[in-house]
């Protein structure tokens, strides 16, 4: 297994090159003037266009351009966020575990729960059950992700004032500010940290501020996995494996979990990291709505103001996401099935 | 009309295989149909048959006439959409005892645990395709075990208790004694509530290793029985590190692990080259004289029929429409189909895929009234046309379901 996971993280080398070129490539579509307008912050500076134009060499070839780039990224230095104003590394930090929290809590449940209801419902395939549950994924799949998190935020917040927006209430904000010695941030994310810190007022005040969220984010994506697990459950149910299992003398609970389920997470997994993948670039409707200043934010603010650095980096981080998950797919795959040896 | 004729049966079963006299299964009027979207589709239209105890039975017919849907019936199997709407299916699971009558229960009438408690304990059951056949993410060893963890459980922990009584293993004191608690229960209750919770308590999971190593011993040892080099070995490999013929031993293997008195075969032949599958009617015929009581062949091949049968039943468009011993079938066959059938063979014992015979299996969902052969039918009169005919002795153990037979020759 160690040479095929070294193969593929030297394979990642060519997936970075090529979706950073071809993100560059677009970005440079936009005029010099345009990218460089990206970097005014005072009326004065903007009569000095071309100077800007100039000192950023934002007028020079392509290659000279990506090159400058690709050097500053080996040295570790990765711009600086104009939306963040800081540092593209540091904001970096900042705003990953905001959506890394959120996942924490709705990939998990998206993964149980889609495999949960696609199975009981392939198993009780056109009863009430399945009927139910179906319906729920149409709605989850065509409901805008918006529209969905403003009716929940409009019941639970506006009415009930039960689950606030935001990431931490303002109390809970300030008495971290005020206790550094005794609440250390070890990984900026709020409940994490609390659990870490013993601290249960934060950890709380934290998966207070989850709960909309993680159900919105929740609802919406499992239906999709939801479907897989059930039509991939019915095609395994159907084969003659099954029909052994049974002459043998096999129960359902046998039948259904030991022999049809684990071949139908075959395809269950690749769906499944997938949607975890794309999970980590955040949910911008969701970020949005609930006011979490995420990756989802993040992206959607930089790419409104041309935040060259910021989108550049985030390809980078998709491209890395992206390779990590395959190469977990296919790890996940071989153990799952047999068949499949990791070249 | 079918207990008289399947006393009959049961009499000419005796004085003609010279084998079991009882009957080990019965089926009677046995109706199945299929609800699907194009209408009903009535696959089994009231089949009775009765299948000796000791003999092997072929059933015979073109393909789609109903012979796996009558065998899967058998064991509670139909797959959706169909239903049983109807008959009786009268098993006989214990071994005939001397004079005394044999119970029998109407497996159309058991709950489902009950036929849990049947397949592959006492009717098994294998299968055409073995590659489809096996779960391909299970080890071999895993597959065969099943049959030992579903139905030899009692026997197995009786077992292990003995074992650890005798002291061995490197399982010491307390562990020990928990060990032999659970094995005391589950000898006494396989399917006790009690153990599923404990079987998750870690310590106590060894004991379920402990019947799965037990399990997996037997399966080892079963398939060396049946002829498999290295047996140990072939436990730990997965369906597709198996040539075909292996696969097919294996499939046979778990069908014979808890000594069936009723194999069924499926067409388990009808995709093998001549050599395996010589190999494996060879390896059946012996496993009938040493580990079973009765076969039932499913086969579209005569020559297999020939070779390997003490009874036949020629099915078509979901009726039998003739029964006889081997010999009798072959040389004086009485039903039209039947004569059709032997006819698309020029030689009786030539081995060999049956040749069509004119017209076509005709369409289950509207099937011709009164006798489904009739459109094909040469010797077709008026009341072919209307009524059903019902099944006849003509002749000792006999039967023919047929209004105008082909001639008598004796
Ligand atoms: N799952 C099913 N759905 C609908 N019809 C079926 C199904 N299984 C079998 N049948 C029907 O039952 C009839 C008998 O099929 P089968 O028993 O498989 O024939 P064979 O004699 O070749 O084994 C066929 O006409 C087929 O149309
Ligand atoms: S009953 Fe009539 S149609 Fe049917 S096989 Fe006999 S002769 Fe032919
Ligand atoms: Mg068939």
């Amino acid at each position: 297994m160690g040479p095929f996971i070294l193969r593929r993280l030297f394979f990642l080398i060519f997936v970075l090159f090529g979706v950073s070129v071809l993100i560059f490539g677009i970005l440079m579509s936009f005029s010099p003037e345009r990218r460089a307008a990206a970097y005014i912050t005072t009326p004065q500076q903007a009569k000095d266009l071309p100077r800007l134009v100039r000192t950023y060499g934002l007028d020079d070839p392509f290659y000279i351009q990506y090159g400058r780039w690709v050097g500053e990224v080996a040295a570790g230095n990765l711009g600086w966020s104009l939306v963040a104003a800081q540092p593209v590394w540091t904001a970096f930090w900042m705003y990953f575990p905001v959506t890394l929290e959120l996942n924490l809590y709705a990939a998990p449940l998206i993964i149980w729960f889609g495999i949960w209801l696609g199975t009981r419902s392939a198993i009780h395939r056109d009863d009430w059950f399945d009927h139910l549950s179906r319906v729920f994924a149409i709605i989850g799949w065509s409901l805008p992700t918006f529209l969905f998190a403003l009716v929940l935020l409009m019941v639970f917040y506006g009415y009930f004032r039960m689950f606030p927006p935001g990431i931490i209430g303002d109390e809970t904000a300030l008495y971290i500010m005020n206790h550094p010695e005794s609440f250390s941030r070890y990984t900026g994310m709020v409940t994490v940290d609390g659990i870490l810190n013993g601290n249960w007022r934060v950890a709380l005040d934290g998966l207070r501020h989850l709960v909309l969220p993680v159900t919105t984010q929740v609802i919406v994506v499992v239906a999709l996995l939801m479907r897989v697990m059930r039509s991939g459950m019915i095609e395994e149910l159907s084969k003659d494996y099954v029909i052994t299992a049974r002459a043998k003398g096999a129960d359902d609970r046998t039948v259904h979990l030991r022999h049809a389920r684990k071949n139908a997470l075959i395809p269950v997994v690749t769906v499944a990291g997938q949607l975890v993948a794309f999970s980590m670039e955040g949910s911008i409707a969701v970020e949005v709505v609930f006011n979490r200043q995420g990756m989802g934010w993040w992206l959607a603010e930089s790419a409104t103001q041309l935040d060259m650095p910021v989108l550049m980096g985030m390809c980078l981080f998709m491209g890395l996401v992206f390779v990590i998950t395959n190469l977990v797919i296919d790890i996940l795959y071989a153990a799952i099935d047999p068949r499949i040896r990791l070249v | 009309m079918s207990a008289d004729m399947a006393g009959d049966d049961r009499r000419d079963g005796r004085r003609e295989t010279g084998a079991g006299a009882h009957p080990i299964l019965e089926a009677k009027d046995l109706v199945v149909n299929f609800y699907t979207y194009e209408g009903v589709v009535k696959a089994l239209n009231g089949v009775s048959l009765t299948i000796p105890h000791g003999i092997t039975f072929g059933l015979v017919g073109e393909s789609g006439c109903g012979k796996s849907v009558f065998v899967r019936s058998l064991m509670g199997l139909v797959q959706e959409p169909g239903r049983i709407d109807g008959g009786e299916l009268i098993f006989y699971p214990g071994p005939p005892s001397g004079d005394g009558p044999v119970q029998g229960v109407d497996l159309l009438r058991q709950p489902e645990s009950y036929l849990q408690r049947i397949r592959g304990d006492r009717i098994s059951m294998i299968f055409q395709e073995p590659n489809a056949a096996l779960n391909p993410i299970m080890t071999v060893g895993e597959q065969v075990a099943e049959s030992f963890l579903f139905h030899r459980v009692r026997e197995m922990s009786e077992k292990i208790a003995a074992d650890l009584g005798a002291g061995g293993g490197r399982t010491t004191g307390p562990v020990k004694a928990v060990l032999r608690v659970l094995c005391g229960i589950s000898a006494r209750n396989p399917h006790a509530r009690v153990l599923r919770v404990l079987n998750r308590v870690p310590v106590l999971k060894r004991w379920r290793r402990r019947l799965l190593r037990e399990a997996l011993s037997r399966s080892a040892e079963l398939l060396g029985r049946l002829g498999i080099s290295n047996p140990e070995e072939v436990i730990r490999r997965y369906p597709h590190n198996l040539s075909g013929g292996m696969k097919h031993r294996i499939v046979i293997a778990m069908a014979l692990a808890c000594k069936p008195v009723l194999l069924i075969a499926d067409e388990a032949t009808s995709n093998l080259d001549v050599t395996i599958q010589a190999q494996i009617l060879d390896l059946l015929k012996g496993l009938k004289e040493t580990e079973i009581s009765s076969v039932l062949l499913i086969t579209h091949d005569l020559g297999v029929v020939a070779e390997t049968c003490d009874r036949v039943g020629v099915m078509y468009a979901g009726n039998v429409c003739e029964i006889a011993n081997v010999g009798e079938l072959f040389r004086n066959p009485r039903h039209p189909y039947t004569q059709a059938l032997l006819n698309a063979v020029p030689k009786m014992a030539q081995t060999g895929p049956l040749e069509s015979i004119e017209g076509t299996v005709p369409n289950l969902v509207d099937p011709p009234p009164g006798c489904r052969f009739h459109p094909r039918c040469p010797n077709a009169g008026e009341p072919c046309r209307e009524v059903f005919p019902e099944m006849r002795e003509m002749g000792v153990g006999h039967r023919v379901a047929c209004y105008f037979p082909v001639e008598d020759i004796g």
